[in-house]
């Protein structure tokens, strides 16, 4: 049975300032962050507000829906998600680097990063929640495109998610426009194993 | 000011990523009529050295490679027309046409590449992002190439990359052509 499809859109994106250097490229914490880098993150950082506009949807379905991939085995259930921060971000990326300003443009796009990683954190929270509330066990979360599972496979999560209400696509070659934008599912197990997740995770 | 002191603090603007103050310098040594082949030669030759220096050292790190490529971009918009002004031809190291595959939207990495390179003192044309194959090929012999750069983060999109190393391999067998690419595991 595929269950109904709901949109989560009342996210709230907190930073984590050491994974946005290591987007930007600093390998290993440099003691300090000199000017003018460390005015320019300060000065994209502010500029969020306006451009963060984040969302995603999910639903959440049988096994019998699914496409019998082997990564959905032994599931009782499967929540399939896709989440993003809108197009506005980008938008300001490419008039940045338009105006040779590249660095603003990279610091951007980390935190343009960051922040669909994190719509996509709680997202996977929330609907770990709603496994525990059926009494099924939660797996972790994994995207196509990582591991087994095929970028290809994004076809399917499209096929059964009406992502383009949260205003995202799929292209032919399996990218998501907005280019911030996440995909993943988590299995609903009958029983703990060892691959579904302690309690609060 | 002395042209010894310009050359020392556009150096140092460079170095530093200042980008207001190396475009200030820069206006003032073209006001100074200075001879702006040597300010290239003696300010940004040594001051990209360093910039990539302090990188092998692990002081910098991207951000501040690309803050003094922007520097460099910056001034050379000042300096260009005046170069080209004195028909003295600015020396260049290579030509590269550089794109992100068709399908692959990402363009930020590419960019950064390219703005490197000009930093370098390579020619760079810019092709853009989901440029097609064929007509990339086709510029990149127009252009009269040295180097070709392909950029594309997807399994889906490398495929393209591949191509394009084929259709070249196929039409340069002997031509000595380089291939630079960047492979994303
Ligand atoms: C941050 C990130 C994200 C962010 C932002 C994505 C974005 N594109 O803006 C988010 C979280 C949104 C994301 C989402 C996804 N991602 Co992602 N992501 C990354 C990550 C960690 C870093 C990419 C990045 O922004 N780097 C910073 C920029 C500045 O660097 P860059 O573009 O690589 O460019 C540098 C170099 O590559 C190089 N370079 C670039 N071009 C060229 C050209 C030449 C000629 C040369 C010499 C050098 C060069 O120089 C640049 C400067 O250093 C990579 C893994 C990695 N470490 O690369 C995965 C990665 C690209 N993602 C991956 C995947 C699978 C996805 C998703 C499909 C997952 C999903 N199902 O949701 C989605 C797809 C999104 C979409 N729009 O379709 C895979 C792709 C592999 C594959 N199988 O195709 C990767 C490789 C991770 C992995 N599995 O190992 N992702």
């Amino acid at each position: 049975m595929s269950g109904p499809v709901k949109k989560i859109e009342n996210f709230k994106v907190e930073f984590d300032e050491k994974r946005i250097l290591t987007l930007i490229g600093y390998k290993k914490r440099p003691k300090e962050i000199k000017e003018p880098i460390k005015s320019l993150i300060a000065e994209e950082k502010k500029k969020l507000d306006n451009l963060l506009h984040p969302a995603s949807i999910y639903t959440i379905i049988d096994y019998a829906v699914t496409n019998k991939h082997p990564i959905f085995k032994d599931a009782e259930k499967v929540a399939i998600c896709v989440c993003t921060i809108g197009p506005e971000l980008e938008q300001e990326i490419k008039k940045l680097m338009e105006k040779n300003e590249m660095t603003r443009a990279l610091i951007l796009d980390a935190l343009g990063s960051e922040a669909a990683e994190e719509v996509a954190i709680q997202s996977d929270r929330i609907l770990a929640e709603k496994a525990r509330k059926m009494n099924l066990w939660p797996s972790k979360r994994f995207s196509p495109g990582y591991g087994k599972w095929d970028i290809r496979e994004q076809r399917f999560i499209f096929r059964l998610l009406p992502a383009a209400d949260i205003g995202v696509r799929l292209t032919e070659s399996c990218m998501m426009v907005p280019r911030k934008s996440v995909s993943f599912r988590i299995n609903f197990y009958k029983e703990q194993r060892l691959s579904t997740r302690k309690k609060g995770t | 000011m002395s042209t010894q002191e310009i050359l020392a603090r556009m150096e140092k603007a460079m170095v530093e990523g200042n980008k207001e103050e190396a475009e200030a310098l820069a206006k003032e040594a073209t006001k100074q009529r200075l001879d702006l082949n040597e300010v290239i030669d003696k300010v940004y030759v040594p001051g990209i050295q360093k910039v990539g220096d302090l990188w092998e050292k692990g002081e910098y790190f991207l951000p501040e490679l690309i803050t003094s490529a922007e520097c460099v971009k910056g001034t050379m918009s000042v300096l260009q027309p005046e170069i080209e002004k004195s028909l003295i031809s600015a020396k260049s190291k290579g030509k590269a046409v550089i794109r992100t595959v068709k399908g692959d939207i990402h363009d930020i990495g590419k960019n950064l590449v390219a703005s490197m390179l000009a930093a370098n003192g390579f020619q760079v044309v810019d092709l853009g992002a989901d440029v097609k194959l064929e007509e990339f090929i086709e510029i990149a012999e127009a252009e009269n190439t040295d180097f070709i750069c392909l950029s594309a983060l997807l399994t889906t999109t490398k495929l393209a990359q591949k191509k394009v190393i084929e259709i070249l391999r196929k039409k340069t067998s002997e031509a000595g052509v380089k291939f630079w690419w960047e492979v994303h595991r």
